[in-house]
């Protein structure tokens, strides 16, 4: 039962992530959209996003269960190890908690484009860290 | 004569059943529960060692019939996600009067939800926080906030874990922490509440208004998060606008065939780029 294999699954994709990647590619750079691209049971977001001066290509996965469980994000572009930096190049982007009291994710407000959003944000906050030393963000509480 | 469909015969769900199945007016009873009875359960069950390495649906029935021979039990030995019970789960969920979700995982607690929405049934979850230290009880009907919007709603209006961050080093999704387990007497605490909320829902239908949608009830003083032990917290959480969950429900896609929406899928990702 998940987002590629089942009617509800198809019916979130169809009426709400698909829209907003569209809104997010209309009148951008081509080089800057959002490529969606199917993988098994899991869609992959592909996409390049240039916080500051260095361009950064990433990629976010929606796995079967998503949006109850979040996208992952991870550069494809090699980063140098941070406090933020998870294993395979991920991004810790949210307290990622398996329950609704600890989970920053969302399913009833976020879509895909927010995990987008929050990577630039995350790589914002990384070029700062990269000269500065310092992660300009509070750590998730 | 009313017809009880639940989820979850763990430690929290089985009392809620017991209790509920002992009102006369509950005739049947369709429970999904995967599980065996592990020897850890046995500090939190009713189920005895004897009972350890049965499917817990199998026990809960077999318990449930010595109490009420009279009583029609349905089992699905499975999880509730199980593809290829799909069907029958949500014929299941179409027949019943009531539903009943002691789900402990997010997951769970959505498709749950998704299924009631369909069948336009009235369902009622329990939750207890880690260690015991009070519990959730929330209620649903057709047309009212579904899970997605109370859950929403909860993240930014409650604070009711203090326990320090997960370890990152695992990515892949969802980080399962390292909770305290509840005492008996605090998951019965909140099962009875559970109970009392579902046996009213089913009597009173659209009627029942008991002034909240969720509440919470402090069993503990913790600091930080409950000023106080046995307080109750009322929460009256409408049905948000702009729910993800909820809202596509009304969409273009909605009267859409399954081949329908492949072809739709196939073009969306033709589109947006290689499938």
């Amino acid at each position: 039962m998940g987002l590629l294999d089942s009617d509800l699954g198809k019916r979130r994709l169809l009426t709400v992530e698909i829209p907003v990647i569209e809104r997010y590619n209309e009148d951008r750079d081509p080089d800057f959209k959002i490529q969606l691209v199917r993988l098994g049971g899991t869609l992959v977001l592909r996409y390049k996003l240039q916080p500051m001066h260095n361009l950064y290509q990433l990629e976010t996965r929606l796995v079967s269960s998503y949006p109850m469980v979040p996208p992952e994000t991870r550069g494809l572009t090699p980063l140098k190890h941070c406090p933020h930096l998870l294993e395979g190049q991920t991004l810790c982007m949210w307290r990622q908690g398996s329950t609704r009291m600890t989970s920053r994710w969302d399913p009833a407000q976020f879509t895909c484009v927010f995990a987008v959003q929050a990577a630039w944000r995350w790589l914002a906050c990384y070029e700062v860290w990269h000269e500065t030393g310092e992660w300009p963000l509070p750590e998730a509480k | 004569m009313a017809h009880i469909f639940q989820v979850g015969a763990g430690s929290g769900g089985m009392p809620v059943l017991d209790m509920i199945c002992r009102d006369p007016r509950v005739t049947a009873v369709t429970l999904i529960e995967p599980d065996i009875l592990k020897p850890h359960n046995v500090e939190r069950h009713p189920f005895s060692w004897l009972d350890v390495g049965q499917p817990k649906a199998e026990t809960a029935a077999a318990w449930l019939k010595e109490r009420r021979t009279d009583l029609q039990v349905k089992l699905f030995v499975c999880d509730l996600l199980d593809r290829d019970k799909q069907p029958e789960i949500e014929q299941a969920a179409a027949a019943c009067d009531l539903g009943v979700c002691a789900a402990d995982n997010e997951v769970a607690k959505f498709h749950f939800d998704g299924l009631m929405r369909r069948a336009k049934k009235p369902w009622t979850l329990g939750e207890v926080l880690s260690g015991g230290i009070g519990g959730f009880v929330h209620w649903f009907v057709p047309g009212g906030p579904c899970y997605g919007c109370v859950a929403s709603y909860l993240q930014r209006a409650t604070d009711v874990d203090k326990s320090p961050p997960p370890d990152y080093s695992q990515p892949g999704g969802p980080i399962q922490e390292t909770t305290v387990p509840a005492p008996m007497a605090a998951i019965h605490a909140v099962a009875s509440l559970h109970a009392l909320i579902s046996l009213e829902l089913l009597g009173k239908g659209n009627a029942y208004d008991p002034g909240f949608t969720s509440l919470l009830w402090s069993l503990q003083k913790v600091p930080d998060v409950f000023d106080e032990a046995f307080r109750p917290y009322r929460f009256r959480v409408p049905r948000a606008a702009d729910c993800l969950i909820c809202r596509s429900a009304g969409s273009d896609y909605r009267a859409a065939t399954p081949e329908e929406l492949d072809v739709a899928l196939d073009q969306a990702l033709a589109r947006l780029g290689r499938d």
